[in-house]
């Protein structure tokens, strides 16, 4: 009798869950892959920002002043990015800074590499309300462009709507 | 290195006011944005990044004001608790938002292509607004337009002096203009030519094939001269242009030919080569016969001596008289050529025409055999006294009838008229005769010097080109028309000085 491999595939999927084993349980997701999650989905957000202002820019969005102001919210939404993807590497990642509270109103912060650099640095960078803010500030402003002045009158090259880069 | 916090704690803590602040700004102005075009797909498209930016915002800076509150009282425990929550939510949503923004581009396109169709809808709705208000007078001013129109281009079609004819792609006449009817000699009211072929109208079919086959080939035709066959058979010349005017199939095709005649242009053209001819003719004549004419008195003179020393029942007498003879002859012909080309001194009287014209009749029928010629006159009362050579009027008149009296063979008519125009001050002699008339490849040549139909011996040639010089010394001009067949007529034009 010849052996048929494909008919004993189904018979060995029945078969599968009643030999369980470490190798076959579902994966574990431990303490530094929500980190790593989050810092990608900085970076995805940073790239999605770039790729937005792109299109902005191609199709000559950027002349009206609604979308001129939408664009600088993405460029400090994406300085946002770069700070708090710098400021989650310093403190959690590398783990190459440490802050330990001295009372309510001073901390102390130390750097492994002893450098005043990496401890200026991150203070900066935890600083990163100064970027998201007026990342806001912009999109209200650019929005409240369009109440004045609505989109159709966006400047735009007819023959530029199909254009591909 | 210690340092103080409190930057970092006023800014996370204002800052994370501020995000809910200007985060709800932004939602508040989409959800206006949206209130006024709630189909509009950018606004659709803006509203899930603010929205999106707006749960960010909540997320965060909720999480991070309980932060600053909790570690101010010393607990951090309660944030550790609520921190997984904060950020995994901020994580997700601007994943979420950074995804909508990848469409950007996409949805532009699709905005736009709906925004255009929103706008020609918008542009056709406006118009067929506009339309159905005021209809009634586009119409009425459309129509007033073309009414305009077609009286203009109708008014060109009715008094053009030119033959303005439409044809189908047959060749089969749709529209004639009035001047087309006058052209070929018909009468619109008893005849139509709509329907009529237009090659039967051209006297050369072979021109009308040339003129088909430009027509079809290169879509027009220009100033082509031919002939046109009129209603009593006569011919007329033309210049014809013409164009092919495209309909939807070539069975649709129409012609438009526009005929101009170049009649006139063309007898005036032949006058004018004829008058230079014969100038020339003269001029060559005038010098031969003054050259001539002195031998032939040289020869006339001794003659005449020698015969005075000769009697006259003598053999040499009579050699004498022949040789007188035909030295007479030879000088009378000279004369006439130098009268034909350099008409000689000239005595002028004023003469009425009718008189002069009637008494040179008499003369005729008394001394030539006109028994069977019938001899018919029509004179104009108006025509004053014309200042002439009455003598070498008579000559020409006498040449004129004495002609046609020739070109009628046994029976016939010669008819004598006169008239005058005022407005040129010019008066016609018209000699008409039923004769056998002239042949078209003689016309051109009768007032040759020495150009004759007659037999040999009969006639010198230059009875026509004498009358010619007189007529032309006198200012006026003399023409011939004539139909093979059908007799002559001879036109003399005579100025009147006043």
């Amino acid at each position: 009798m010849k052996f048929d491999a494909i008919r004993l595939f189904p018979l060995l999927l029945v078969l599968l869950p009643l030999l369980p084993d470490t190798a076959l349980a579902t994966q574990a997701h431990g303490d530094p892959e929500g980190l790593f999650v989050h810092q990608f989905a900085h970076a995805y957000f940073a790239i999605s920002l770039a790729i937005f202002i792109y299109w902005l820019r191609f199709r000559n969005l950027i002349e009206e002043t609604g979308w001129r102001y939408i664009q600088y919210a993405a460029f400090f939404l994406i300085l946002w990015n770069v700070d708090a993807a710098i400021a989650h590497l310093l403190d959690e990642q590398i783990k190459i800074i440490e802050v330990e509270r001295i009372g309510n109103w001073h901390i102390k912060i130390t750097s492994t590499d002893n450098t005043v650099f990496t401890i200026v640095l991150y203070y900066l960078v935890k600083l990163d309300h100064l970027l998201c803010v007026p990342a806001l500030v912009f999109l209200s402003a650019g929005l409240k462009q369009f109440l004045k002045a609505p989109l159709p009158s966006a400047p735009e090259p007819d023959n530029q709507e199909e254009q591909q880069p | 290195m210690i340092v103080s916090n409190v930057p970092i704690r006023v800014v996370d803590f204002g800052g994370s006011i501020l995000m809910i602040v200007f985060s709800f700004l932004c939602l508040n102005t989409i959800r206006r944005l949206k209130s006024k075009d709630p189909d509009d797909v950018m606004w659709e498209y803006l509203l899930w990044i603010c929205l999106g930016l707006a749960i960010f915002a909540i997320s965060r800076s909720v999480g991070h004001i309980l932060k600053q509150i909790v570690q101010l009282f010393g607990d951090d425990s309660l944030w550790e608790a609520i921190r997984p929550f904060s950020g995994g939510i901020n994580t997700i949503m601007f994943v979420v938002v950074a995804s909508v923004m990848l469409f950007f581009e996409r949805i532009w396109i699709f905005y736009r292509r709906v925004h255009k169709g929103k706008q020609a809808l918008q542009s056709a709705h406006n118009e067929l607004i506009y339309l159905n208000q005021n209809l009634e007078q586009l119409v009425a001013a459309r129509t007033d337009e073309l009414v305009q129109s077609e009286h203009k281009y109708r008014r060109i079609f009715e008094i053009s002096k030119d033959m303005i004819l439409v044809s189908d792609a047959d060749g089969r006449i749709l529209e004639v203009n009035p001047a087309g009817y006058q052209m070929l000699g018909i009468d619109p009211e008893h005849d139509s030519l709509n329907g009529k072929e237009l090659d039967t109208f051209f006297a050369q079919p072979s021109a009308w094939r040339r003129i088909m086959d430009d027509l079809n080939r290169q879509g027009f035709v220009s100033s082509e001269e031919t002939d046109l066959l009129l209603a009593d058979d006569k011919t007329r010349r033309i210049l014809v242009s013409a164009s092919l005017n495209e309909g939807s199939s070539p069975q649709d095709h129409t012609f438009h030919f526009l005929v101009k005649d170049i009649e006139q242009q063309r007898l005036h053209q032949e006058q004018m080569a004829q008058t230079d001819k014969l100038a020339s003719i003269g001029q060559l004549s005038s010098g031969v016969a003054h050259e001539i004419n002195n031998p032939l008195g040289i020869i006339q003179g001794y003659t005449q001596l020698l015969m005075r020393n000769t009697t006259n029942a003598s053999a040499q007498y009579k050699d004498l008289k022949i040789i007188e003879k035909h030295v007479k002859h030879c000088k009378s012909i000279v004369e006439n050529l130098l009268n034909f080309a350099r008409p000689s001194e000239t005595s002028k009287s004023l003469v009425l025409l009718g008189e002069m014209i009637t008494e040179q009749v008499e003369f005729v029928q008394h001394h030539a055999d006109m028994s069977k010629i019938k001899i018919t006159t029509d004179f104009d009362p108006d025509v004053p006294p014309i200042l002439m050579d009455e003598k070498k009027i008579r000559q020409v008149l006498m040449n004129l009838i004495m002609n046609a009296k020739h070109a009628i063979d046994d029976q016939g008519i010669i008819r004598l008229a006169t008239s005058y125009n005022p407005h040129t001050r010019k008066a016609v002699i018209r000699i008409t005769d039923t004769g056998h008339g002239i042949e078209k490849k003689n016309v051109s040549r009768i007032f040759d010097p020495f150009f004759t139909t007659k037999p040999p011996g009969e006639g010198t040639g230059l009875g026509l080109s004498v009358s010619y010089g007189i007529v032309k010394s006198h200012g006026g001009y003399i023409s011939v028309r004539s139909t093979p067949g059908r007799g002559a007529t001879f036109t003399v034009v005579l100025p009147v000085k006043p």
